[in-house]
């Protein structure tokens, strides 16, 4: 056995995401659309705290939480078999709840009694009805894993084949992780406003100005992909590319700033050549407004009193980690101490994932760590330099005991985030780059 | 004081029987509280050493011994056991819980450690995160078994933290590969030299999940509670959740100590339970199956009383527990000074509260304690939901008898149904009580009556509404809650329902269960969605 004190083994305390079957989430953030899990009693539940209940307090919206549709798998299914109570499920789950898309994920104890859930779906999808199955079982791996494969299942077995025009100027925006992310429902606001304002059209998918299922249905007229993720979601466009020969573009680091997000704005631009005139405009007027309140924020930064933070931590799930790190060192010219990824990116990403790291701003570059369990993570921070100053760390309510310990201030920027409301709140862009300033010296200035 | 109880439980088993097998527990029914009260026939079923588990004698089976149950075609998200056992062994503040499982079955952890916290304060204990161990299985360890990762992170608990004890905790997919999580808690128990203890609560164990109650206190009075005693005469388990420490004032006259199990409880509070000179409870759902181990395997007496909540209920229990500690001649003057103390300001609530509608939504026996308090202070009470029910309790007891002691002390509730956090259901519920609040525990339902215009007391703090002061505290906070319509009503005016009209057009929450043909001539809700839309 490793030393396990202090080496990672297979244990995991202080989880940070949730399992495949937290997909349904991925579901239910879609208008209209409503996720059936065929699990155990308290499988989706779970998912439900993780993703949404402790990650800001979103919500269950329309089709999450207490409403979300479940078989409750019992003894009498494991002994006998669940498809008959899936079949009652669907049956009676499209008259009694108002949806126009109905997507069944089954989990372990489905797959593991070996139910033929597909079948029974494919009794209601040769009906002509719109419901889509996913095999979700929670042993194949975390929610990022479940979400690339439900909205692969759901382009695959309801939007369909495609061969008409695209339209140019129409993408796809394919961004943060919905409940997941803890900030997904503003920054998605944001990324909307951002390339509306340059002038494209958007299916934006997911979230409060989503166009519901008929917006999925055109998903294949659209000109390119934009995935704007680190890793999630590159199975997705690589999907699409072959399916409706829609070319992707990646950014791996969500923008934040001015000049990061400027700069996203041109590199799509120039991707899909669509005129730059109403882009160049909006980007005149945002970075204007930007500089504005920048201007102002510089008295604080540079006559502030009573002590700034000087250096960094940050543990979160890849695509925060990476946009928090980015602009944090980048633009406000923190040093970065500390950077523990915790939502397992596959190996085979983990190289270029590095390499954002290695490259955070002109000579600035930091080492990053991958780990998922709780006790290693608060053993490396502990360990941590933070130099002159009180340590700022960006983490999740499991970091409160070690900030406290630390006197460090904390951010809550993954999930869980049980200590901070979150509602439209945006951290990325022109507009959330400014309330994410806001927030980090709000907690220094009123942390006496 | 004790009545003849249900067939003894078998502490020398790992394993512990459903509520559903031991109880006759069921989940779905709707009539009133006086009917339900009725066919539980507790009393009988209390009597009879039968050894058909829940004690009536089972004629043709299923016929007298089990109570009739509305199955219901649909069913949406509820709890499980193993989440129970998490909330409950996880929340012991020096051992370690092991979840064999994947990484999903943990995913609760953020709200438990929530509720740790919460409670760690309130009890004026070390604030710090829950300790939880997830043996965070794959794919390949379906197919290959994982006893090694199990020893891993048994090994890994043991190391880091050096717990006083390890539990392990079975999942649905862990029990359905066949785990063998028993031989391996006794194997590392031998490595260690501390107990390790293994809990068989995967999900689909138990239609219900208050059988992780069962489960977690079955462990702890089987391998933590001492064996030799040196007897602590003043000392009164209290079998609790994470409320607040109202019961130690409460108690005060008595000269009593409380020793609260099992939240926020070390190794030691709980080792030390075997010397109490009593345990009593404020939920006899959570308590009672702990209570009668302690009973049967250690001489612990149990208070054969209601819970204490409203009036009538705390005098008999104060008696109950005066009787139980040899104080009875102080006991009377002390629930006269009370009555005479609280009075003045019950009244002015009862004005207050006069035609205020009140809906209670909780777990079983809390839930009858919930309607007493309300009741106490003027709040109509037409109709209410528990989330399961127990027709007897694993004492037996009498006087623990809290549905009776609802009907007997306040009366009749003409819609008293049963339906685990269904949130389907409330909808028809609410409509028929009319209700100006609600009272909630457990998540899922509040949401929808919020949409309704109706705002919930969300009862985090099960000891609010506990004794004399709780019923006034309880007044004070109702104040609160109903100004909220406010907020409710902005909701109802601007947010609809994920149900179809057809669904919400049904008088009879439980109708399916009744007519499953209605089914078949129900429009499909895809068929007309394009032309509404889901929001106003």
């Amino acid at each position: 056995m490793p030393n396990n004190a202090t080496a990672q083994t297979n244990s995991i305390m202080h989880p940070r995401y949730g399992c495949t079957v937290g997909a349904a989430y991925t579901v239910a953030a879609i208008p209209g659309a409503i996720p059936i899990v065929h699990c155990g009693p308290g499988c989706v539940d779970k998912q439900f705290f993780i993703l949404s209940g402790c990650n800001g307090y979103q919500g269950s919206g329309y089709a999450g939480g207490g409403a979300t549709p479940s078989s409750n798998i019992g003894e009498n299914e494991v002994v006998f078999g669940g498809a008959n109570k899936l079949d009652k499920l669907i049956n009676s789950g499209v008259k009694i709840m108002n949806g126009s898309l109905y997507v069944v994920l089954s989990g372990c104890s489905s797959a593991l009694v070996g139910d033929d859930a597909e079948s029974v779906v494919r009794k209601y999808r040769s009906d002509g009805k719109p419901v889509v199955y996913v095999d979700a079982p929670g042993f194949k791996g975390s929610n990022l894993v479940g979400h690339e494969l439900t909205v692969r299942a759901i382009i695959d077995r309801h939007v369909g084949a495609y061969s008409g025009r695209k339209r140019k100027g129409l993408i796809n925006l394919w961004a943060e992780v919905p409940y997941f992310n803890t900030n997904w429902r503003g920054d998605t606001i944001e990324l909307k406003r951002i390339l509306e304002g340059a002038g494209f059209s958007v299916n934006v998918l997911f979230g409060p100005e989503a166009g519901g299922v008929e917006e999925w249905e055109n998903i294949p007229k659209a000109q390119a992909n934009v995935l704007i993720s680190p890793w999630v979601g590159l199975d997705i466009v690589k999907h699409l590319a072959d399916k409706y020969r829609q070319p992707w573009l990646h950014v791996p680091v969500i923008p934040i700033g001015e000049e990061a997000t400027t700069k996203f704005i041109r590199d799509i631009v120039a991707f899909t050549g669509i005129d730059s005139k109403k882009s160049e405009m909006f980007i005149k007027k945002e970075a204007s407004q930007y500089y504005y309140f920048l201007e102002h924020f510089a008295d604080f930064f540079s006559e502030y009193w009573f002590g700034l933070p000087s250096s960094f931590a940050v543990v979160g799930d890849s695509a925060y980690n990476a946009a928090i790190s980015k602009f944090v060192a980048d633009q406000v010219g923190l040093i970065p101490a500390k950077h523990i990824i915790t939502d397992n990116p596959p190996k085979k990403y983990r190289e270029s994932i590095r390499k954002i790291y290695m490259e955070l701003s002109e000579d600035v570059s930091a080492d990053v760590d991958f780990i998922e369990d709780g006790y290693l993570i608060e053993k490396k921070i502990r360990e941590t330099h933070f130099g002159a100053g009180v340590p700022l760390i960006f983490g999740t309510s499991w970091e409160r005991d070690i900030a406290k310990e630390l006197g460090a201030i904390l951010l809550e920027i993954s999930t869980p985030v049980m200590e901070e409301i979150v509602i439209n709140r945006t951290y990325i862009g022109y507009k959330g780059a400014l309330t994410l300033l806001e927030n980090i010296y709000t907690n220094t200035v009123n942390g006496f | 004081m004790a009545k003849k109880k249900t067939k003894a439980l078998d502490l020398k088993l790992a394993n512990v029987d459903s509520r559903e097998m031991r109880l006759g527990s069921i989940i779905s029914w709707d009539g009133s509280a006086s009917e339900l009260v009725e066919i539980s026939q507790y009393e009988q079923r209390s009597r009879k050493h039968s050894g058909s588990g829940c004690g009536v004698p089972c004629g043709e089976r299923g016929k007298s011994c089990r109570l009739a149950e509305l199955n219901m075609p649909f069913s949406q998200q509820t709890m499980c056991a193993q989440s129970i056992v998490a909330c409950q062994i996880g929340n012991i503040t020096d051992c370690i819980l092991i979840e064999h499982s994947p990484i999903g079955c943990s995913a609760y952890h953020p709200r438990f450690n929530f509720g740790y916290k919460v409670g760690l304060l309130r009890r004026g204990k070390k604030l710090e995160n829950i300790r939880i161990f997830s043996t965070n299985l794959q794919e390949n360890d379906m197919v290959f078994g994982a006893g090694g990762k199990l020893r891993q992170s048994i090994r890994d608990a043991y190391d880091r933290f050096s717990p006083k004890a390890v539990f392990i905790s079975m999942s649905c997919s862990t029990a359905i590969i066949g785990e063998d999580i028993g031989s391996i808690a006794v194997e590392m128990e031998k490595a260690l030299g501390i107990p390790v203890v293994p809990l068989f609560c995967e999900g689909f164990r138990s239609k219900h999940w208050s059988t992780g109650f069962d489960i977690s206190q079955h462990g702890v009075v089987r391998q933590i509670v001492r064996k030799k005693r040196k007897k602590q005469d003043d000392l009164l388990n209290i079998v609790a959740l994470w409320g607040t420490d109202y019961f130690t004032e409460m108690l005060a006259p008595l000269g009593l100590r409380v020793n609260y199990m099992i939240d926020m409880a070390s190794f030691d509070e709980l080792a030390q339970a075997s010397e109490a000179a009593a345990t009593a409870t404020f939920c006899h759902t959570l308590g009672s199956y702990m209570a009668t181990a302690l009973e049967e395997k250690f001489g612990v007496p149990q208070i054969d009383a209601p819970q204490p909540y409203g009036v009538a209920a705390t005098d008999e229990w104060l008696r109950a527990v005066a009787k139980a500690v040899g104080k009875e001649d102080i006991i009377e003057e002390y629930i006269e000074s009370e009555h005479a103390r609280i009075l003045p300001r019950l009244k002015k609530l009862r004005e207050q509260l006069k035609g205020v509608r009140g809906f209670v939504s909780t777990g079983s026996a809390f839930a009858h304690s919930m309607v007493e308090v309300i009741r106490e202070l003027g709040v109509d009470v037409e109709g209410s939901l528990v989330f399961h029910h127990d027709p007897v309790y694993d004492s037996g007891y009498e006087k623990q008898n809290t549905l009776k002691h609802l009907v007997d002390n306040y009366g009749d509730i003409p819609n008293f149904s049963v339906s685990k956090t269904q949130q389907y259901q409330f909808y028809a519920l609410l409509k028929r009580a009319n209700p100006d609040f609600i009272v909630i525990r457990h998540n899922g339902v509040a949401p929808l009556a919020a949409k309704m215009g109706i705002p919930s007391f969300a009862m985090g703090d099960e000891h609010f509404p506990l004794g004399y002061d709780g019923i006034i505290r309880m007044g004070d906070a109702l104040i609160g809650i109903l100004a909220r319509k406010k907020f409710n009503n902005v909701l109802k005016r601007h947010v609809s329902l994920p149900y179809t009209d057809w669904w919400l057009s049904q008088e009879d929450p439980f109708i399916l269960a009744k007519h499953p043909e209605i089914l078949d001539e129900a429009p499909t809700a895809f068929d007309d969605f394009k032309e509404e839309t889901y929001a106003k």
